[in-house]
């Protein structure tokens, strides 16, 4: 106390004017980090592991892709979370392709009449086998692994980039 | 001057030290609470999920939550230190502005603690909105209306849990850092770097006293709302104490009186001193303002302290209290180290709805398609297999009506756990909804 009442040398009185800013900078610093620490993303690592059946293999006998649907149960922080997604069935191929547009991630749609797939979004057009026709997308459409078991299409559900021009599964 | 006059003019000045903790302590209250809601959830579906999954899974997150819980509770000291200081220097003569802002600021902190306390919504917080509801309900004239208002209905549901999320996290934080910052600029020029050294220093001594005091003792979280049993004991913490001891002494009806009439009353007689050095007062008075401020503040100081320690002792003294509340400790420290279960996002998808989804009823996706799936396509969770309900009316014994006596008892259908019986948890009408639309599922 005496040497903060009798401090005449200005040095000393420059010196000790630190302390009121150092005390903040220490208590937001020890907030800051805790809440850093806090806030920081946690990243689910067992989002991939699952198949999921898409459907009877006899059911992909047209011409047409088949639109499906598909849900995924990941743990997303505090909640169990059911995703939908949607994914299109190439023909005799047993092959699946996810809908997201590679280019901003809107969900592409199989138009009848036109015989491709086209994005509502940023008019990215796709080929019946998902190739790259024309539009802001720099690939085609993703390919998800898939498998025939017991006679059903299952395929593990996957995102990738956007915007590259190979396909990168996001992590 | 001789020495002792300076020694006790040294000592006088690190008095004022009560503006700087209270500053720090708002700061810690903004920091902590920001952090908080970046996770918090305001339904009662997911509130105690989510401040569970702070307290268990996020690093720090205990520690974040208890600076703020127990912040609150210095607070409102602090700011009463801070009156009390300025009352000693007769404030509400020479700094009116000091002295009304600072009445204010003890009403916001503990109305803001106040609407915080539900927030968990735990077995604790479900209580203290129960009895805020009491109180306010009880007020005259207004009582209907202003429970109305407050719950947004007659009972208490999740729109009440939003409202007081909204007065917490936005509302209160809003009026205390507009009032708090004008203070701070209308003051800034004034302040000598000694006063403002000794404050810092004051600010760091509690800062670090709090970080401890968090660290060592987590603040309580209690059962969820729907897991509490008959012989669970509510209390409040510390700074509604008294409110709590004074509920048990009067008379019902007179409980919103004690907890919201006469507060309020006190604190609007505080704010009026600076203004009670005329008329009347000044002929009958020598220094009016002195003396009803000091009565005005001993009386709070005499309610608060008798209140609180009485509330501490009765329940210590009573052995089946003691017991209670010491099982009740025990219970939320084995919680803590139960590992986190999540909550289920049934309907959460990520993008534009779907015909598919459409003509799923509302009571299968609530109760039925966490395990079998939303469409009934079933799942895996971990080592359990939940059966897909696809394709299950071409089974024997699943017609409609065998559905619908399976939701009663699966076990007479040859079903095992974890199906479970719905018997009582969905209506008549649901279940035959459900087994309509499951038996077309293809």
């Amino acid at each position: 106390m005496a040497i903060i009442e009798n401090s005449s040398n200005p040095t000393r009185r420059k010196f000790l004017s630190l302390i009121p800013l150092g005390i903040a900078t220490g208590i937001l610093t020890s907030l800051g980090t805790a809440a850093f620490r806090f806030l920081r993303p946690r990243i689910a690592t067992d989002f991939n592991e699952n198949w999921i059946d898409v459907s009877a293999v006899r059911e992909v006998s047209g011409e047409e892709p088949l639109t499906k649907k598909i849900v995924t149960e990941r743990i997303t922080g505090w909640a169990l979370s059911s995703e939908e997604h949607q994914v299109f069935v190439l023909p005799r191929q047993n092959q699946v392709l996810s809908a997201v547009c590679p280019h901003e991630g809107c969900e592409v749609a199989w138009d009848k009449q036109t015989k491709r797939f086209s994005c509502p979004c940023h008019e990215s057009y796709f080929g019946p086998d998902g190739s790259r026709l024309s539009g802001p997308a720099r690939r085609g459409l993703d390919q998800l692994p898939s498998r025939v078991q017991d006679g059903k299409l299952q395929v593990k559900y996957q995102s990738f980039e956007n915007n590259a021009s190979e396909q990168i599964k996001r992590t | 001057m001789n020495s002792s006059e300076s020694h006790t003019r040294r000592v006088s000045a690190w008095l004022n030290v009560t503006a700087g903790c209270v500053l720090m302590l708002l700061i810690v209250q903004f920091v902590t609470g920001a952090a908080m809601a970046f996770y918090y959830v305001p339904s009662i579906d997911h509130a105690y999920t989510t401040v569970s999954f702070m307290e268990k899974v996020l690093s720090s997150g205990s520690w974040l939550r208890s600076l703020h819980h127990y912040g609150s509770q210095w607070l409102a000291l602090f700011v009463f230190l801070h009156l009390v200081r300025l009352h000693s220097r007769e404030a509400y003569k020479h700094a009116k502005v000091q002295w009304i802002t600072t009445v204010i600021l003890l009403a916001l902190v503990m109305a803001a603690g106040a609407t915080g306390y539900s927030l968990p919504w735990d077995a604790r917080a479900f209580f203290s909105t129960r009895v805020a509801e009491g109180l306010v309900g009880g007020l005259p004239f207004v009582g209907r209306v202003a429970r109305l208002w407050l719950l947004a209905g007659t009972d208490i549901s999740t729109l009440t849990l939003s409202r007081f999320f909204a007065l917490h996290v936005v509302v209160a934080p809003l009026f205390i850092l507009v009032l708090v910052t004008w203070r701070v600029i209308r003051q800034a020029e004034s302040v000598c770097w000694q006063s403002l050294t000794r404050n810092a220093i004051a600010a760091a001594v509690v800062f670090l006293l709090l970080a401890i005091w968090s660290l060592k003792f987590p603040a309580p979280l209690g059962p969820s709302v729907n897991q509490v049993t008959a012989d669970y004991l509510p209390r409040p913490g510390p700074q509604f104490l008294w409110l709590y001891e004074t509920l048990k002494h009067l008379p019902g009806g007179l409980g919103s009186i004690a907890g919201i009439v006469l507060p309020v009353l006190l604190l609007l007689a505080l704010i009026l001193v600076p203004w009670s050095d005329r008329g009347a007062f000044k002929k009958l008075l020598n220094h009016p303002q002195r003396l009803i401020s000091t009565i005005i503040l001993c009386a709070i100081a005499f309610w608060v302290i008798t209140m609180t320690m009485t509330a501490y002792l009765s329940d210590r003294r009573d052995q089946r209290t003691r017991q209670q509340l010491a099982k009740q400790a025990s219970d939320e420290k084995s919680f803590r180290s139960t590992p986190f279960t999540p909550g289920s996002l049934v309907e959460g998808r990520i993008g534009p709805a779907t015909e598919a989804q459409t003509g799923v009823p509302k009571a299968y996706i609530q109760f039925c398609s966490t395990c079998h799936g939303q469409h009934g396509e079933g799942a895996t969770q971990g080592q359990l297999r939940f059966p897909p309900l696809i394709g299950v009316a071409n089974k024997p014994q699943r017609t409609v009506h065998d559905i619908v006596g399976l939701l009663n008892d699966p076990t007479a259908f040859g079903l095992q756990p974890p199906m479970r019986s719905f018997a009582t948890k969905l209506t008549e009408a649901e279940k035959k909804e459900i087994a309509d639309w499951v038996v077309k599922l293809k």
